[in-house]
Protein backbone atom coordinates (compact mmCIF):
# COMPACT_ATOMS: atom_id res chain seq x y z
CA UNK A 1 0.00 0.00 0.00
CA UNK A 2 2.71 2.49 0.98
CA UNK A 3 4.08 3.11 -2.56
CA UNK A 4 0.59 4.20 -3.59
CA UNK A 5 0.74 6.97 -1.01
CA UNK A 6 4.05 8.27 -2.36
CA UNK A 7 5.83 7.57 -5.65
CA UNK A 8 2.95 5.64 -7.29
CA UNK A 9 0.53 8.50 -6.87
CA UNK A 10 -1.44 8.12 -10.10
CA UNK A 11 -5.19 8.47 -10.38
CA UNK A 12 -6.62 5.14 -11.51
CA UNK A 13 -8.98 6.96 -13.86
CA UNK A 14 -6.16 8.81 -15.69
CA UNK A 15 -4.90 7.54 -19.02
CA UNK A 16 -1.25 8.43 -18.53
CA UNK A 17 1.33 5.94 -17.31
CA UNK A 18 1.03 6.83 -13.63
CA UNK A 19 -2.72 6.43 -13.85
CA UNK A 20 -2.45 3.07 -15.57
CA UNK A 21 -0.05 1.84 -12.91
CA UNK A 22 -2.67 2.68 -10.30
CA UNK A 23 -5.42 1.11 -12.46
CA UNK A 24 -3.45 -2.15 -12.66
CA UNK A 25 -3.07 -2.17 -8.86
CA UNK A 26 -6.80 -1.60 -8.38
CA UNK A 27 -7.54 -4.42 -10.82
CA UNK A 28 -5.24 -6.78 -8.94
CA UNK A 29 -6.92 -5.86 -5.68
CA UNK A 30 -10.32 -6.39 -7.25
CA UNK A 31 -9.35 -9.93 -8.24
CA UNK A 32 -8.19 -10.74 -4.69
CA UNK A 33 -11.27 -9.23 -3.09
CA UNK A 34 -13.52 -11.12 -5.53
CA UNK A 35 -11.69 -14.38 -4.88
CA UNK A 36 -12.28 -14.09 -1.12
CA UNK A 37 -16.02 -14.48 -1.70
CA UNK A 38 -15.99 -16.59 -4.86
CA UNK A 39 -17.17 -13.74 -7.11
CA UNK A 40 -16.06 -12.42 -10.50
CA UNK A 41 -13.95 -9.23 -10.39
CA UNK A 42 -16.53 -7.28 -12.39
CA UNK A 43 -19.12 -8.04 -9.71
CA UNK A 44 -17.14 -6.06 -7.10
CA UNK A 45 -17.94 -2.38 -6.49
CA UNK A 46 -15.37 -0.65 -4.31
CA UNK A 47 -16.86 1.77 -1.78
CA UNK A 48 -15.74 3.50 1.41
CA UNK A 49 -16.75 0.73 3.82
CA UNK A 50 -19.54 -1.45 5.13
CA UNK A 51 -22.00 1.37 5.76
CA UNK A 52 -21.79 2.68 2.22
CA UNK A 53 -22.02 -0.85 0.82
CA UNK A 54 -25.20 -1.50 2.82
CA UNK A 55 -26.69 1.86 1.86
CA UNK A 56 -25.87 1.35 -1.82
CA UNK A 57 -27.27 -2.18 -1.86
CA UNK A 58 -30.59 -1.39 -0.20
CA UNK A 59 -31.35 2.01 -1.61
CA UNK A 60 -29.80 1.08 -4.97
CA UNK A 61 -31.99 -2.01 -5.39
CA UNK A 62 -34.97 -0.29 -3.76
CA UNK A 63 -34.90 2.56 -6.25
CA UNK A 64 -34.05 0.41 -9.28
CA UNK A 65 -36.85 -2.08 -8.54
CA UNK A 66 -39.43 0.40 -7.24
CA UNK A 67 -41.58 -0.20 -10.32
CA UNK A 68 -41.96 -3.86 -9.31
CA UNK A 69 -42.75 -3.36 -5.65
CA UNK A 70 -41.82 -1.47 -2.54
CA UNK A 71 -41.62 -4.10 0.14
CA UNK A 72 -38.36 -4.98 1.91
CA UNK A 73 -37.80 -7.79 4.40
CA UNK A 74 -35.03 -7.40 6.93
CA UNK A 75 -34.29 -8.55 10.49
CA UNK A 76 -34.51 -7.02 13.94
CA UNK A 77 -30.76 -7.36 14.54
CA UNK A 78 -29.24 -5.64 11.52
CA UNK A 79 -26.35 -3.18 11.79
CA UNK A 80 -27.43 0.45 12.12
CA UNK A 81 -26.37 1.13 8.51
CA UNK A 82 -29.05 -1.31 7.32
CA UNK A 83 -31.58 -0.20 9.92
CA UNK A 84 -31.00 3.43 9.05
CA UNK A 85 -31.45 3.11 5.31
CA UNK A 86 -34.57 0.96 5.77
CA UNK A 87 -36.06 3.69 7.97
CA UNK A 88 -35.33 6.30 5.30
CA UNK A 89 -37.01 4.21 2.61
CA UNK A 90 -39.97 3.61 4.91
CA UNK A 91 -40.48 7.37 5.21
CA UNK A 92 -40.49 7.56 1.43
CA UNK A 93 -43.25 5.02 0.94
CA UNK A 94 -41.51 1.65 1.06
CA UNK A 95 -42.81 -0.92 3.52
CA UNK A 96 -40.36 -2.81 5.70
CA UNK A 97 -40.95 -6.08 7.55
CA UNK A 98 -38.44 -6.70 10.34
CA UNK A 99 -38.16 -10.38 11.13
CA UNK A 100 -37.79 -11.35 14.76
CA UNK A 101 -34.98 -13.45 16.11
CA UNK A 102 -35.55 -15.66 19.07
CA UNK A 103 -33.45 -16.34 22.13
CA UNK A 104 -30.83 -17.96 19.90
CA UNK A 105 -30.39 -14.79 17.83
CA UNK A 106 -31.20 -16.48 14.52
CA UNK A 107 -33.79 -15.61 11.87
CA UNK A 108 -36.17 -18.48 11.07
CA UNK A 109 -36.78 -19.45 7.45
CA UNK A 110 -40.51 -19.95 8.06
CA UNK A 111 -40.74 -16.32 9.17
CA UNK A 112 -39.08 -15.24 5.93
CA UNK A 113 -41.54 -17.36 3.95
CA UNK A 114 -44.50 -15.90 5.83
CA UNK A 115 -43.26 -12.35 5.27
CA UNK A 116 -42.99 -12.68 1.47
CA UNK A 117 -45.53 -10.60 -0.44
CA UNK A 118 -46.25 -10.08 -4.12
CA UNK A 119 -44.52 -6.68 -3.89
CA UNK A 120 -41.41 -7.88 -2.03
CA UNK A 121 -38.33 -6.80 -3.98
CA UNK A 122 -35.52 -7.25 -1.48
CA UNK A 123 -34.58 -9.40 1.49
CA UNK A 124 -31.67 -8.02 3.50
CA UNK A 125 -30.46 -10.21 6.36
CA UNK A 126 -26.92 -10.11 7.71
CA UNK A 127 -24.64 -13.12 7.32
CA UNK A 128 -23.38 -12.87 10.91
CA UNK A 129 -24.32 -10.45 13.63
CA UNK A 130 -21.76 -7.91 14.77
CA UNK A 131 -22.66 -7.98 18.47
CA UNK A 132 -23.38 -11.64 19.18
CA UNK A 133 -21.82 -13.33 16.14
CA UNK A 134 -24.80 -15.53 15.27
CA UNK A 135 -24.72 -16.85 11.70
CA UNK A 136 -27.95 -16.43 9.75
CA UNK A 137 -29.43 -18.95 7.27
CA UNK A 138 -28.65 -16.93 4.13
CA UNK A 139 -28.33 -20.03 1.92
CA UNK A 140 -31.89 -21.07 2.80
CA UNK A 141 -33.21 -17.53 2.44
CA UNK A 142 -31.60 -17.17 -0.99
CA UNK A 143 -32.96 -20.58 -2.07
CA UNK A 144 -36.43 -19.49 -0.98
CA UNK A 145 -36.15 -16.24 -2.93
CA UNK A 146 -34.87 -18.10 -5.99
CA UNK A 147 -37.75 -20.58 -5.85
CA UNK A 148 -40.21 -17.71 -5.51
CA UNK A 149 -38.56 -15.93 -8.44
CA UNK A 150 -38.82 -19.02 -10.65
CA UNK A 151 -42.39 -19.72 -9.62
CA UNK A 152 -43.78 -16.22 -10.05
CA UNK A 153 -41.30 -14.57 -12.40
CA UNK A 154 -41.05 -11.68 -9.91
CA UNK A 155 -37.82 -9.99 -8.94
CA UNK A 156 -36.77 -10.67 -5.37
CA UNK A 157 -33.15 -9.90 -4.59
CA UNK A 158 -31.25 -11.09 -1.54
CA UNK A 159 -28.67 -8.85 0.11
CA UNK A 160 -26.48 -9.88 3.02
CA UNK A 161 -24.29 -7.71 5.22
CA UNK A 162 -21.17 -9.85 5.58
CA UNK A 163 -18.99 -7.19 7.19
CA UNK A 164 -18.53 -9.22 10.36
CA UNK A 165 -18.35 -12.61 8.62
CA UNK A 166 -15.96 -11.94 5.73
CA UNK A 167 -12.50 -13.29 6.37
CA UNK A 168 -13.80 -15.25 9.38
CA UNK A 169 -15.82 -17.96 7.65
CA UNK A 170 -15.65 -19.34 4.12
CA UNK A 171 -17.91 -17.35 1.84
CA UNK A 172 -18.81 -18.34 -1.68
CA UNK A 173 -21.52 -16.21 -3.23
CA UNK A 174 -22.44 -19.01 -5.65
CA UNK A 175 -23.09 -21.41 -2.79
CA UNK A 176 -24.76 -18.77 -0.64
CA UNK A 177 -26.94 -17.73 -3.56
CA UNK A 178 -27.19 -14.08 -2.48
CA UNK A 179 -27.38 -11.31 -5.08
CA UNK A 180 -25.61 -8.61 -3.11
CA UNK A 181 -23.06 -8.85 -0.30
CA UNK A 182 -21.36 -6.10 1.70
CA UNK A 183 -17.95 -6.35 3.31
CA UNK A 184 -15.31 -4.10 4.72
CA UNK A 185 -11.51 -3.84 4.54
CA UNK A 186 -10.73 -2.97 8.12
CA UNK A 187 -12.36 -6.13 9.43
CA UNK A 188 -9.62 -7.93 7.49
CA UNK A 189 -6.94 -5.78 9.17
CA UNK A 190 -6.56 -3.33 6.27
CA UNK A 191 -6.81 0.41 7.00
CA UNK A 192 -10.25 1.91 7.54
CA UNK A 193 -11.90 3.60 4.59
CA UNK A 194 -12.40 0.84 2.03
CA UNK A 195 -15.14 -1.69 1.49
CA UNK A 196 -16.90 -3.52 -1.28
CA UNK A 197 -20.33 -4.44 -2.48
CA UNK A 198 -20.70 -7.61 -4.47
CA UNK A 199 -23.43 -7.17 -7.09
CA UNK A 200 -24.38 -10.31 -9.00
CA UNK A 201 -24.40 -9.92 -12.76
CA UNK A 202 -27.86 -8.93 -13.91
CA UNK A 203 -28.86 -7.12 -10.72
CA UNK A 204 -29.81 -3.53 -11.47
CA UNK A 205 -28.69 -0.95 -9.00
CA UNK A 206 -29.47 2.77 -8.96
CA UNK A 207 -26.11 4.44 -8.21
CA UNK A 208 -26.09 6.70 -5.17
CA UNK A 209 -23.15 8.85 -6.22
CA UNK A 210 -23.24 10.20 -9.73
CA UNK A 211 -21.04 12.08 -12.15
CA UNK A 212 -18.24 9.65 -13.01
CA UNK A 213 -17.69 6.36 -14.81
CA UNK A 214 -15.82 4.64 -11.98
CA UNK A 215 -16.89 1.21 -10.76
CA UNK A 216 -18.86 0.55 -13.93
CA UNK A 217 -21.05 3.59 -13.27
CA UNK A 218 -22.27 2.17 -9.97
CA UNK A 219 -20.18 4.40 -7.72
CA UNK A 220 -18.82 7.60 -9.20
CA UNK A 221 -15.73 9.13 -7.60
CA UNK A 222 -11.97 8.76 -7.70
CA UNK A 223 -10.93 5.38 -6.34
CA UNK A 224 -9.09 5.42 -2.99
CA UNK A 225 -6.17 3.55 -4.49
CA UNK A 226 -4.00 2.95 -1.36
CA UNK A 227 -6.97 1.66 0.66
CA UNK A 228 -8.10 -0.59 -2.18
CA UNK A 229 -4.60 -2.00 -2.66
CA UNK A 230 -4.42 -2.77 1.06
CA UNK A 231 -7.91 -4.32 0.92
CA UNK A 232 -6.70 -6.64 -1.85
CA UNK A 233 -3.65 -7.71 0.11
CA UNK A 234 -5.67 -8.18 3.29
CA UNK A 235 -8.23 -10.28 1.39
CA UNK A 236 -5.45 -12.53 0.09
CA UNK A 237 -4.00 -13.00 3.59
CA UNK A 238 -7.44 -13.59 5.08
CA UNK A 239 -8.10 -16.32 2.51
CA UNK A 240 -4.73 -17.97 3.07
CA UNK A 241 -4.84 -17.79 6.86
CA UNK A 242 -8.58 -18.10 7.48
CA UNK A 243 -8.68 -21.53 9.05
CA UNK A 244 -5.67 -21.01 11.30
CA UNK A 245 -6.92 -17.59 12.42
CA UNK A 246 -10.36 -19.00 13.16
CA UNK A 247 -8.93 -21.92 15.14
CA UNK A 248 -6.70 -19.60 17.14
CA UNK A 249 -9.51 -17.16 17.90
CA UNK A 250 -11.95 -19.91 18.81
CA UNK A 251 -9.46 -21.46 21.19
CA UNK A 252 -8.93 -18.13 22.96
CA UNK A 253 -12.65 -17.40 23.01
CA UNK A 254 -13.41 -20.79 24.56
CA UNK A 255 -10.73 -20.42 27.23
CA UNK A 256 -12.13 -16.98 27.98
CA UNK A 257 -15.73 -18.14 28.26
CA UNK A 258 -14.82 -21.08 30.48
CA UNK A 259 -12.76 -18.78 32.70
CA UNK A 260 -15.52 -16.21 32.98
CA UNK A 261 -18.09 -18.88 33.84
CA UNK A 262 -15.84 -20.18 36.62
CA UNK A 263 -15.08 -16.75 38.05
CA UNK A 264 -18.22 -14.64 37.72
CA UNK A 265 -21.81 -15.35 38.78
CA UNK A 266 -25.00 -13.82 37.43
CA UNK A 267 -23.97 -13.67 33.80
CA UNK A 268 -25.86 -14.60 30.64
CA UNK A 269 -24.20 -15.52 27.35
CA UNK A 270 -25.94 -14.06 24.33
CA UNK A 271 -26.33 -15.80 20.97
CA UNK A 272 -26.56 -19.48 20.04
CA UNK A 273 -23.13 -20.87 21.00
CA UNK A 274 -23.12 -23.55 18.31
CA UNK A 275 -23.88 -21.21 15.44
CA UNK A 276 -21.78 -18.11 15.76
CA UNK A 277 -18.50 -16.65 14.60
CA UNK A 278 -15.46 -18.02 16.37
CA UNK A 279 -14.08 -14.69 17.57
CA UNK A 280 -17.08 -13.13 19.32
CA UNK A 281 -18.30 -13.55 22.88
CA UNK A 282 -21.21 -11.50 24.14
CA UNK A 283 -22.01 -11.55 27.84
CA UNK A 284 -24.63 -9.76 29.93
CA UNK A 285 -23.48 -8.98 33.45
CA UNK A 286 -26.43 -8.59 35.78
CA UNK A 287 -26.78 -5.56 38.08
CA UNK A 288 -24.34 -3.34 36.19
CA UNK A 289 -24.33 -1.15 33.13
CA UNK A 290 -22.09 -1.97 30.19
CA UNK A 291 -20.51 1.41 29.73
CA UNK A 292 -19.21 1.49 33.31
CA UNK A 293 -17.62 -1.86 32.66
CA UNK A 294 -16.26 -0.76 29.30
CA UNK A 295 -14.56 2.35 30.69
CA UNK A 296 -13.27 0.54 33.77
CA UNK A 297 -11.71 -2.15 31.55
CA UNK A 298 -10.35 0.51 29.22
CA UNK A 299 -8.51 2.08 32.16
CA UNK A 300 -6.79 -1.28 32.60
CA UNK A 301 -5.84 -1.48 28.93
CA UNK A 302 -8.64 -3.80 27.82
CA UNK A 303 -10.79 -2.68 24.88
CA UNK A 304 -14.30 -4.13 24.60
CA UNK A 305 -17.54 -2.79 23.19
CA UNK A 306 -21.19 -2.35 24.04
CA UNK A 307 -23.97 -1.91 21.53
CA UNK A 308 -25.94 0.04 24.02
CA UNK A 309 -26.87 3.17 25.86
CA UNK A 310 -24.97 6.40 25.95
CA UNK A 311 -21.77 4.90 24.61
CA UNK A 312 -23.03 4.82 21.06
CA UNK A 313 -24.69 8.22 21.32
CA UNK A 314 -28.18 6.89 21.86
CA UNK A 315 -30.02 6.32 25.09
CA UNK A 316 -31.49 2.98 24.11
CA UNK A 317 -30.07 -0.36 25.18
CA UNK A 318 -28.73 -2.61 22.43
CA UNK A 319 -31.60 -3.49 20.05
CA UNK A 320 -29.82 -6.76 19.29
CA UNK A 321 -29.88 -7.97 22.90
CA UNK A 322 -33.46 -6.73 23.33
CA UNK A 323 -34.40 -8.72 20.19
CA UNK A 324 -33.23 -11.87 21.98
CA UNK A 325 -36.00 -11.29 24.50
CA UNK A 326 -33.63 -10.11 27.24
CA UNK A 327 -34.86 -7.50 29.68
CA UNK A 328 -33.56 -3.96 29.88
CA UNK A 329 -31.06 -4.74 32.62
CA UNK A 330 -29.46 -7.60 30.66
CA UNK A 331 -29.43 -5.53 27.47
CA UNK A 332 -27.75 -2.62 29.24
CA UNK A 333 -25.24 -4.94 30.88
CA UNK A 334 -24.13 -6.62 27.65
CA UNK A 335 -20.51 -6.48 26.55
CA UNK A 336 -18.93 -7.84 23.39
CA UNK A 337 -15.49 -9.32 23.73
CA UNK A 338 -13.80 -10.06 20.43
CA UNK A 339 -10.61 -11.88 19.71
CA UNK A 340 -8.21 -11.24 16.85
CA UNK A 341 -5.36 -13.05 15.19
CA UNK A 342 -2.79 -11.15 17.23
CA UNK A 343 -4.33 -11.80 20.63
CA UNK A 344 -2.48 -14.28 22.82
CA UNK A 345 -3.21 -16.61 25.70
CA UNK A 346 -1.50 -14.05 27.95
CA UNK A 347 -4.05 -11.44 26.84
CA UNK A 348 -6.90 -13.77 27.81
CA UNK A 349 -5.26 -14.57 31.15
CA UNK A 350 -4.94 -10.86 31.86
CA UNK A 351 -8.61 -10.20 31.07
CA UNK A 352 -9.62 -13.13 33.28
CA UNK A 353 -7.55 -11.66 36.10
CA UNK A 354 -8.93 -8.11 35.78
CA UNK A 355 -12.56 -8.68 34.78
CA UNK A 356 -13.87 -10.37 37.96
CA UNK A 357 -12.53 -7.53 40.15
CA UNK A 358 -13.99 -4.82 37.95
CA UNK A 359 -17.39 -6.54 37.79
CA UNK A 360 -17.43 -7.06 41.56
CA UNK A 361 -16.51 -3.45 42.24
CA UNK A 362 -19.30 -2.14 40.01
CA UNK A 363 -21.76 -4.57 41.54
CA UNK A 364 -20.89 -3.31 45.01
CA UNK A 365 -21.99 0.11 43.85
CA UNK A 366 -25.17 -1.13 42.22
CA UNK A 367 -28.54 -0.32 43.77
CA UNK A 368 -30.03 -3.20 41.78
CA UNK A 369 -28.49 -5.73 44.12
CA UNK A 370 -28.45 -6.19 47.85
CA UNK A 371 -24.84 -5.19 48.39
CA UNK A 372 -22.40 -5.49 51.18
CA UNK A 373 -20.61 -2.48 52.56
CA UNK A 374 -17.30 -1.57 51.02
CA UNK A 375 -15.55 -0.51 54.22
CA UNK A 376 -16.40 0.96 57.62
CA UNK A 377 -18.20 4.26 57.47
CA UNK A 378 -16.10 7.21 58.46
CA UNK A 379 -18.13 9.49 60.67
CA UNK A 380 -16.78 12.59 62.26
CA UNK B 1 -13.68 14.85 25.28
CA UNK B 2 -11.41 12.46 27.21
CA UNK B 3 -12.19 11.88 30.84
CA UNK B 4 -9.89 13.61 33.35
CA UNK B 5 -7.55 11.95 35.80
CA UNK B 6 -9.83 12.91 38.70
CA UNK B 7 -12.77 11.34 36.85
CA UNK B 8 -10.82 8.12 36.35
CA UNK B 9 -9.77 8.17 39.98
CA UNK B 10 -13.38 8.41 41.18
CA UNK B 11 -14.32 5.54 38.86
CA UNK B 12 -11.44 3.35 39.99
CA UNK B 13 -11.63 4.31 43.67
CA UNK B 14 -15.16 5.43 44.40
CA UNK B 15 -15.55 7.40 47.63
CA UNK B 16 -18.32 6.46 50.03
CA UNK B 17 -19.80 3.69 47.93
CA UNK B 18 -22.23 1.27 49.55
CA UNK B 19 -25.06 1.45 52.03
CA UNK B 20 -25.27 3.47 55.22
CA UNK B 21 -26.91 1.43 57.94
CA UNK B 22 -27.46 4.28 60.38
CA UNK B 23 -28.80 6.66 57.77
CA UNK B 24 -31.65 8.98 58.70
CA UNK B 25 -32.74 9.31 55.13
CA UNK B 26 -32.34 7.45 51.84
CA UNK B 27 -33.43 8.85 48.50
CA UNK B 28 -33.29 7.27 45.10
CA UNK B 29 -33.81 9.06 41.82
CA UNK B 30 -33.81 7.70 38.29
CA UNK B 31 -33.43 9.23 34.90
CA UNK B 32 -36.42 7.79 33.05
CA UNK B 33 -34.87 8.54 29.66
CA UNK B 34 -31.85 6.31 30.01
CA UNK B 35 -32.51 4.29 33.17
CA UNK B 36 -29.66 5.78 35.23
CA UNK B 37 -30.27 5.39 38.94
CA UNK B 38 -28.66 6.98 41.99
CA UNK B 39 -29.34 6.16 45.63
CA UNK B 40 -28.06 8.48 48.32
CA UNK B 41 -28.08 7.70 52.03
CA UNK B 42 -27.37 10.47 54.53
CA UNK B 43 -26.86 10.68 58.24
CA UNK B 44 -27.78 14.13 59.42
CA UNK B 45 -27.36 15.59 62.87
CA UNK B 46 -27.39 19.17 64.16
CA UNK B 47 -28.19 20.48 60.70
CA UNK B 48 -25.03 18.92 59.28
CA UNK B 49 -24.38 16.01 56.93
CA UNK B 50 -22.30 13.67 59.06
CA UNK B 51 -22.04 10.82 56.58
CA UNK B 52 -23.10 10.05 53.03
CA UNK B 53 -23.07 6.91 50.94
CA UNK B 54 -24.14 6.28 47.39
CA UNK B 55 -25.11 3.46 45.06
CA UNK B 56 -25.31 4.01 41.33
CA UNK B 57 -26.40 2.21 38.20
CA UNK B 58 -25.68 3.79 34.86
CA UNK B 59 -22.93 5.15 32.71
CA UNK B 60 -19.59 6.08 34.34
CA UNK B 61 -20.44 9.78 34.91
CA UNK B 62 -23.36 8.70 37.13
CA UNK B 63 -21.02 6.62 39.30
CA UNK B 64 -18.41 9.38 39.34
CA UNK B 65 -20.91 12.14 40.17
CA UNK B 66 -22.32 10.00 43.00
CA UNK B 67 -18.84 9.55 44.40
CA UNK B 68 -17.90 13.22 43.99
CA UNK B 69 -21.19 14.39 45.50
CA UNK B 70 -20.58 12.49 48.75
CA UNK B 71 -17.13 14.09 49.05
CA UNK B 72 -18.63 17.49 48.44
CA UNK B 73 -21.34 17.33 51.07
CA UNK B 74 -19.96 15.41 54.04
CA UNK B 75 -19.26 17.91 56.81
CA UNK B 76 -21.39 20.62 55.19
CA UNK B 77 -24.50 22.10 56.75
CA UNK B 78 -27.72 21.26 54.99
CA UNK B 79 -27.96 24.86 53.79
CA UNK B 80 -24.44 24.77 52.35
CA UNK B 81 -25.00 21.39 50.72
CA UNK B 82 -28.06 22.76 48.97
CA UNK B 83 -25.89 25.47 47.42
CA UNK B 84 -23.86 22.89 45.45
CA UNK B 85 -24.73 23.22 41.79
CA UNK B 86 -24.70 20.82 38.88
CA UNK B 87 -21.96 22.90 37.28
CA UNK B 88 -19.74 22.79 40.37
CA UNK B 89 -20.16 19.03 40.61
CA UNK B 90 -19.30 18.52 36.94
CA UNK B 91 -16.27 20.81 37.26
CA UNK B 92 -15.08 18.94 40.34
CA UNK B 93 -14.64 15.79 38.23
CA UNK B 94 -12.78 17.64 35.51
CA UNK B 95 -15.85 18.52 33.43
CA UNK B 96 -18.33 16.29 31.63
CA UNK B 97 -19.16 16.01 27.93
CA UNK B 98 -22.38 17.78 26.96
CA UNK B 99 -24.33 14.56 26.55
CA UNK B 100 -23.26 13.40 30.03
CA UNK B 101 -24.32 16.50 31.95
CA UNK B 102 -27.44 14.63 32.99
CA UNK B 103 -25.31 12.61 35.42
CA UNK B 104 -24.47 15.71 37.47
CA UNK B 105 -28.11 16.79 37.30
CA UNK B 106 -29.23 13.41 38.65
CA UNK B 107 -26.79 13.68 41.57
CA UNK B 108 -28.00 17.15 42.58
CA UNK B 109 -31.62 16.08 42.18
CA UNK B 110 -31.04 13.07 44.43
CA UNK B 111 -29.39 15.25 47.09
CA UNK B 112 -32.32 17.68 47.08
CA UNK B 113 -34.77 14.84 47.19
CA UNK B 114 -32.98 13.34 50.23
CA UNK B 115 -32.98 16.66 52.09
CA UNK B 116 -36.63 17.30 51.27
CA UNK B 117 -37.48 13.84 52.53
CA UNK B 118 -35.55 14.46 55.74
CA UNK B 119 -37.29 17.77 56.33
CA UNK B 120 -40.68 16.22 55.69
CA UNK B 121 -40.04 13.36 58.10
Amino acid sequence: MLPYLTEKFGNASSVHGFGQEARAAVDRARREVATLIGARPNEIVFVSGGTEANNLAIRGVGEAAAGHGRHIITSAIEHSSVRGICEVLEKRGWEVTRLPVYEDGIVKIQDVRAALRPDTILISVMLANNEIGTIQPIEEIAALARAEREKSGRRIWVHTDAVQAAGRIEINVEMLGCDLLSFSAHKLYAPKGAGALYVRRGVRLAPQSLGGHQERERRAGTEGVPGIVAFGEAAKLARQEMSQRAQHEERLRNIFEKGVTERIDDIVFNGEPARRLSHVSNISFRFIEGEGLLISLDLQGIAVSTGSACSSGTLEPSPVIIALGRNDELARGAIRFSFGKDNTQADVDYVLEVLPHVVEKLRQLSPLKKVRRLDPVAVE
Amino acid sequence: MPYSEIFKDHLTNPRNGGELEDANVVAEETNPVCGDRLRLALRLADGTIKAARFLAYGCPPVLVCGSALTEFIVGKTIEDALQVTRKQLAESVGGLPLRKQHAAALAIETLRSAIDKFRDS
